[in-house]
Parts: C-alpha cells; sequence; structure tokens
C-alpha cells in the first residue's frame, strides 16, 4: 500500500510543476518570438548577411523600452531584426549613438510584430539598439532579437 | 505542391519586408541613454569574426600567416579550457579568413576535444562534423556558421549547468585571440580607421567587471589578464585617435596573454 500524500506535499509538488510548466512555456514562447525575428532576417541572409546564432530576448509591457549595448565596428553593415509571437502585438528597435543621438538608416522599418534597423556604423564604438512593445493585447509580450553583418 | 505554396509564401515575405520603410512612427531624434541604466543588458560580445570583417574591408590581410593549428597543452582546470576553447574557435575564424581547410578541420577536431574536457563534449559533436563537411566542401559561410554554431552551443551548454563563469572565458579567450590578431595586422600596415577598430572601451569594462565575479578561478593566467586589461584599458579608452605605439604596446600585451593562454607556465 503507498503511504498517503499530505496536503502540503501535494501543494509543494503541484506548485513545483506549475512553476516548471511556466518555465518552460515562458521559455518557448521567447523561442517562438525569436523564429519570428529569423524569419524577418531571412531575406537579407541571401544578400550576404552572416546572421548571429545568438539572440536577445525576454518580455516587455507595452510602452516598456529596454536597451541592448553593442559594440560595433566601422566598416561593418549591421541588421537588427527583432520580432514577437504575438501576431497583434506592435514591436519597434531603433539604434542610438552612445550620446543618444538616433543613427540608423532610413531603411529601417516596422511592420507590426516584426522591426528591423539597420546601421552603417560611421564610428567603431557602443550603440544602443532599443527594444520596445509599441502595443500588445498581452500585458507582458515576448521579444526577441537577432542581428547580423555584412 | 506544399513546397511550391511554401516557395510562393516565402518569396511574397521577403519581397514584401525588404520593401517595407513606411508606415512607423517617428523615433525621438535624441534620447537620455541614462534614462536606461536599469534596463540595459550587458554589452553584447561581438564574434571574432565580426572584428577581422571590418578589417578585411580596410586592407588586403595576409591570414595565412596567422593560422594556428598547435594542438597547444592539455590543461585539466576548467576555466583554462575555457580560455584556450575560446581562442581555439577564434583560430577556427581565422582559418576560415585564410581559406584553409585542412586546419580548419583540425581546429574542429580539438574543440570537440576541449569541450569534452569541460563537460560540454556531446553538444558539439555534430557541428564539428558539420565544420568537416563544409571544409571539404570549400564553403567558407557555412564553415563560418557553424563555428558561430559551436560556440553558441557551447556557451548554452554551459549555462544550463550553471557554468556562466566558464562561458564569459570561452567569450573572453576569443575576444583577446581576436585583439591579438586585429594588432599585428593594425601594427603591420598602421592605419587610424585599422587603429579605431581597437576603440571598445565598454567591452573592455564588461570583462573586467566579469573577471572581478570569480575570485574562485585563483590561477596565474586570470590574474595575468586582469592586470592585462588593466594597462590595455587606458590606451584605448582615450578620445584622442588611438597611436601606432598604442596599437604595437597592446599587441605586446596581447601576444604575452595569449601565449600564457595556450602554453604551461613552468
Amino acid at each position: 500500500m503507498r503511504p498517503p500524500i499530505s496536503t502540503a506535499r501535494h501543494t509543494a509538488l503541484l506548485i513545483g510543476v506549475l512553476l516548471v510548466l511556466q518555465v518552460a512555456a515562458s521559455r518557448a514562447s521567447v523561442d517562438d518570438a525569436q523564429s519570428f525575428a529569423l524569419q524577418a532576417a531571412e531575406p537579407y541572409v541571401k544578400q550576404g548577411y552572416q546572421v548571429r546564432e545568438d539572440y536577445w530576448g525576454g518580455d516587455l509591457g507595452v510602452g516598456e523600452k529596454k536597451a541592448v549595448r553593442q559594440q560595433l565596428f566601422k566598416g561593418n553593415d549591421y541588421w537588427f531584426w527583432m520580432g514577437t509571437e504575438v501576431e497583434q502585438g506592435k514591436v519597434s528597435v531603433h539604434i542610438y549613438d552612445a550620446d543618444g543621438r538616433l543613427c540608423e538608416q532610413p531603411d529601417s522599418w516596422q511592420k507590426g510584430h516584426f522591426a528591423a534597423a539597420h546601421l552603417i556604423p560611421k564610428t567603431t564604438g557602443s550603440y544602443f539598439v532599443i527594444v520596445a512593445v509599441e502595443s500588445s493585447p498581452e500585458e507582458r509580450t515576448h521579444w526577441a532579437l537577432v542581428y547580423g553583418f555584412r | 505542391m506544399r513546397p511550391f505554396i511554401n516557395l510562393i509564401l516565402l518569396a511574397g515575405c521577403s519581397v514584401s519586408f525588404l520593401a517595407m520603410g513606411a508606415g512607423a512612427a517617428e523615433p525621438p531624434r535624441k534620447i537620455d541613454v541614462k534614462r536606461f541604466s536599469k534596463n540595459i543588458e550587458d554589452v553584447v560580445v561581438p564574434l571574432p569574426n565580426e572584428i577581422f570583417a571590418a578589417l578585411n574591408k580596410l586592407d588586403s590581410v595576409n591570414w595565412k600567416a596567422f593560422v594556428r593549428t598547435n594542438k597547444g597543452t592539455n590543461f585539466t582546470e576548467r576555466p583554462r579550457i575555457a580560455l584556450f576553447l575560446g581562442t581555439v574557435i577564434a583560430d577556427g575564424f581565422i582559418a576560415v579568413q585564410a581559406e584553409d581547410a585542412p586546419s580548419v578541420k583540425e581546429i574542429g577536431q580539438r574543440v570537440v576535444s576541449l569541450a569534452k574536457g569541460i563537460g560540454v563534449g556531446n553538444s558539439i559533436v555534430p557541428h564539428a562534423k558539420a565544420i568537416t563537411e563544409a571544409a571539404d566542401r570549400r564553403n567558407w559561410p557555412a564553415v563560418r556558421q557553424e563555428l558561430d554554431r559551436t560556440q553558441n552551443s557551447v556557451q548554452q551548454a554551459m549555462n544550463e549547468v550553471h557554468d556562466e563563469k566558464l562561458s564569459q572565458l570561452v567569450s573572453l579567450g576569443g575576444w583577446l585571440r581576436g585583439t591579438e590578431v586585429l594588432t599585428s595586422v593594425v601594427n603591420r600596415h598602421f592605419s587610424e580607421d585599422g587603429a579605431e577598430l581597437l576603440h571598445q572601451p565598454d567591452l573592455l569594462e564588461y570583462f573586467q567587471r566579469k573577471l572581478a565575479t570569480m575570485p574562485e578561478f585563483n590561477i596565474p593566467v586570470i590574474t595575468e589578464i586582469k592586470s592585462s586589461l588593466q594597462e590595455v584599458k587606458p590606451l584605448i579608452e582615450t578620445d584622442e585617435p588611438i597611436s601606432a605605439a598604442s596599437v604595437k604596446k597592446i599587441n605586446e600585451i596581447t601576444s604575452s596573454i595569449d601565449a600564457a593562454i595556450v602554453t604551461r607556465n613552468p
């Protein structure tokens, strides 16, 4: 006969399972966001951009912004692509130099749950890639950012 | 039929992404980056090939002169293996620049054996195989991509077992080897544009911060790296163009650290 599981142990077990499921769901959504960011990057790969394997992501509320600091090199040509799996969401990505001046190329774009920023750095140094969720039906929206260069 | 439909959808998607440009709200022309102080991700460490790509556009570089396939020492200390692994992956990118297939394949095997030494070999084996296959086909973009995947897989595997500090040492090893080669090239044919590629003060500070969180790695090579970074800092933090003398000095410092990473001190 199996010993009865106490209520406290049962609750702890349930909380543990829920926590694991929540972490897995959260990770899966950031991974989904990454696949949308890579989808945005795909046409550029054909133009010779090397897309890095690594990506940056998380979740943001509407109107919230996050900065990703990047070391960029004069001579290279960079694109940053952002995506979210929330199809009704609207995201944006923009690039600023170390003094906070907008420095991206005019062909940078934003469309719904995809956005991209293009930079041909005039100087080597640190840049800030600012990602934001402009609108979303979700309280928190997963996002992912990938970049490529040539 | 389905593949054909997928192709049309992909083509449509590609055209629409490339044609975009309008319809977005205007971003502010200037922002106060300090406002983001609590919401800034750590500086992203570039791969060595990102620096090499920029260098290649300035001058024709004799990459063959920098190819290194010396197997180096067999270390047992995990931080030493991690640092060495970073330099070997950087050597892989150099061999790709030189389009040297035998060296690329040898480096691929070396990466596997080092990754096994820190317990993450299993995640690397498929990449090493892909590197060998792509090098045999002389498909250099594919080799570059696999080297990037290799580094990413090693670091992810380390992060999953909470070995983030070792993962940071892999990045540091790669950055140091990349900086050594960059300064060698610029030192041989000095140009201000070439020297400007060394303007990476935030990255240097990032590595200093990370090393400060590793008191448990109390080994001479880490101590040497810490003092060397301190020496390099004022040379690249300047608002003036980085001088030929500074490039030479940084080359001496990084060459000395590289020697310490790849060889066992008595």
